[in-house]
């Protein structure tokens, strides 16, 4: 009977992953996971609710409890910091159950070694996600990479303690320790616009985590769920990876973006405003909004849909162009964008759109700026140098809106502020669009 | 549900295969809740500490050990769908 409950469990997390792919089906993928889930949880009881106490139901119920109040209360804006969040807890919870089965003296050799690797794995999940979570609230900033790589030599040195010490009692905290460090380091010399990259890479050892750990409980269901989320969390992250046209191993290694280059302009951008902007927009036949992290920053979501309703009233098409890595995570506009009811067929990809921008009378650069550089085509010395881009420098007119002149992420100039079909609107995001749409008012 | 561990070892290649298969054609628009919603299932590990909770024995250590990682699990599996409940009915009302 277990069995086959099992058997529809891991059918049923299969099809959930299906149905995530399309847009019309995946409302329905997030219940059958659901199911799937509460199937395989249920089984792993074997029909014997006797064995477990009242600490043991208490803890769920209190746990389950918080899960939901927590996310019900979190903003849309952070939600890159909540997923961060969530997954540090599945990668700690790994973690530690493979510490109590090392704990366990009769374990077999080969399940020790699996079990050492689920717990490494585990707590690095842990104890990155949160430094993610700090960093993608804005602390931590300013911590240096110098720090990260004594670090990365330290690490090594102080392994081989215990092997010198010949140290058996409490090795494994002594591996747990490192493991957290470990973490905490690695995300930490990170920057902020690389944590597309950190956060699926993360939720990708979670799942790796918590396969391991189904195989020192001899449980099929874990090993299948674990192992779906290990792959699908890779091929967010090579996705990621390949929109930066970076490796992986060069965005774990940090630090991008902190050589100082070249960022100085040799003409002064020309300034414009608000009712300039709107003259200019009220002119267009279409229009192209490529949001960046500004938006997101700004919370100015509620201001594009504003402005876009605007647009469509004078007939004039919007479109929104979407960098893959645009955003703190994997899709993080196009969520923002949902939010206030954009629909996501006016939402475009970078192969979608970049052919349609030498047609396209006006594009909106909000708060976005190293996907827009143009930089990433001509300069082969750009640290950005082959990365995708929007092609935006080549519509007809560009208006960008952001605070200053400050180099994005890649610390670079970006040529694209003084070219010559390009105006900057300097003011936040949220600010500067709803002066837009006052002005439109008056024209 | 036992099996050899070579048996073991093909279902994870299989499963991670699938994984692969499935996924690598997901739309951008999708990558958030496709992230959060497999977030949420790596919390599937609750499983290990259901199963292991009952034979941790007498120390009294261990067996909170194993609470922290059932409150952890809990948490990322009932938050975690929670969440893409949220975002995915963001898109499905524009429908």
């Amino acid at each position: 009977m277990i069995e086959i409950i099992l058997l529809i469990s891991a059918v049923l997390f299969i099809f959930a992953l299906k149905l995530f792919g399309r847009p019309s089906t995946a409302h329905r993928a997030n219940s059958f996971a659901m199911l799937a889930m509460a199937l395989a949880v249920f089984s792993a009881f074997n029909f014997d609710f006797s064995k477990y106490d009242s600490a043991f139901y208490i803890t769920i119920v209190v746990s389950g409890l918080l899960g939901v109040l927590i996310s019900k209360r979190v903003q849309m804006t952070q939600m890159p910091e909540l997923v961060g969040l969530f997954n540090g807890f599945g990668g700690g919870a790994s973690g530690a159950i493979a510490y109590v089965e090392l704990s366990n003296t009769s374990l077999p050799i080969s399940d020790v070694f699996v079990a050492i690797f689920s717990m490494v794995i585990g707590i690095f999940t842990f104890s990155g996600s949160l430094i993610a979570v700090l960093k993608l609230r804005g602390k931590l900033n300013n911590f240096s990479t110098k720090l990260g790589n004594i670090f990365s030599v330290f690490l090594p040195t102080i392994l081989i303690i215990p092997a010198v010490l010949e140290m058996d009692t409490f090795l494994n905290e002594f591996i747990i320790l490192v493991a957290l460090i470990a973490g905490v380091i690695r995300v930490a010399v990170i920057g902020g616009a690389d944590m597309p990259v950190v956060i699926a890479f993360l939720n990708s050892l979670s799942g790796i985590a918590a396969m391991s750990a189904g195989f020192i409980v001899n449980s099929i269901i874990l090993i299948v769920a674990g192992a779906l989320v290990g792959a699908s969390g890779i091929i967010l992250t090579l996705l990621m990876c390949a929109a930066m046209n970076r490796t992986l191993l060069d965005v774990l290694k940090g630090g991008f973006g902190t050589t100082t280059t070249n960022n100085e302009y040799d003409k002064d951008p020309i300034s414009t405003s608000p009712e300039d902007v709107a003259i200019q927009l009220s002119y267009a036949e279409s229009v192209v909004i490529v949001p960046g992290y500004g938006m997101a920053v700004a919370q100015a979501q509620a201001a594009v849909k504003e402005l876009t309703n605007t647009l469509k009233d004078k007939n004039i098409e919007v479109k929104f162009a979407i960098h893959p890595v645009a955003g703190r995570m994997p899709g993080h506009m196009n969520v923002l964008l949902a939010e206030v009811d954009i629909d996501y067929e006016d939402m475009f990809t970078l192969e979608d759109i970049n052919s349609e921008f030498s047609s396209t009378d006006v594009v909106l650069v909000l708060g976005a700026n190293d996907v827009v550089n143009p930089l990433a085509r001509t300069d082969e010395e750009s640290p950005i140098y082959g990365m995708p881009i929007l092609d935006v420098d080549l519509a007809k007119q560009v208006v960008v809106l952001k605070r200053s002149m400050s180099p994005g992420y890649a610390g670079i100039a970006n040529p694209l502020f003084i070219n010559h079909n390009a105006k900057m609107l300097f003011a936040d995001a949220k600010e500067g669009l709803e002066n837009i749409i006052k002005s439109f008012e008056l024209v | 549900m036992e099996a050899t561990f070579l048996l073991t070892l093909l279902i994870t290649f299989l499963a991670s295969f699938i994984g692969y298969e499935l996924i690598s054609k997901i739309p951008q628009t999708l990558h958030t809740p496709l992230m959060s919603g497999s977030n949420a299932i790596s919390g599937i590990t609750l499983i290990a500490a259901i199963l292991i909770y009952p034979e941790v024995g007498d120390s009294q250590i261990l067996q909170i050990i194993v609470l922290i990682a059932i409150a952890f699990a809990t948490l990322n599996i009932v938050g975690g769908f929670s969440v893409t409940g949220r975002i995915l009915g963001m898109f499905k009302k524009n429908d």
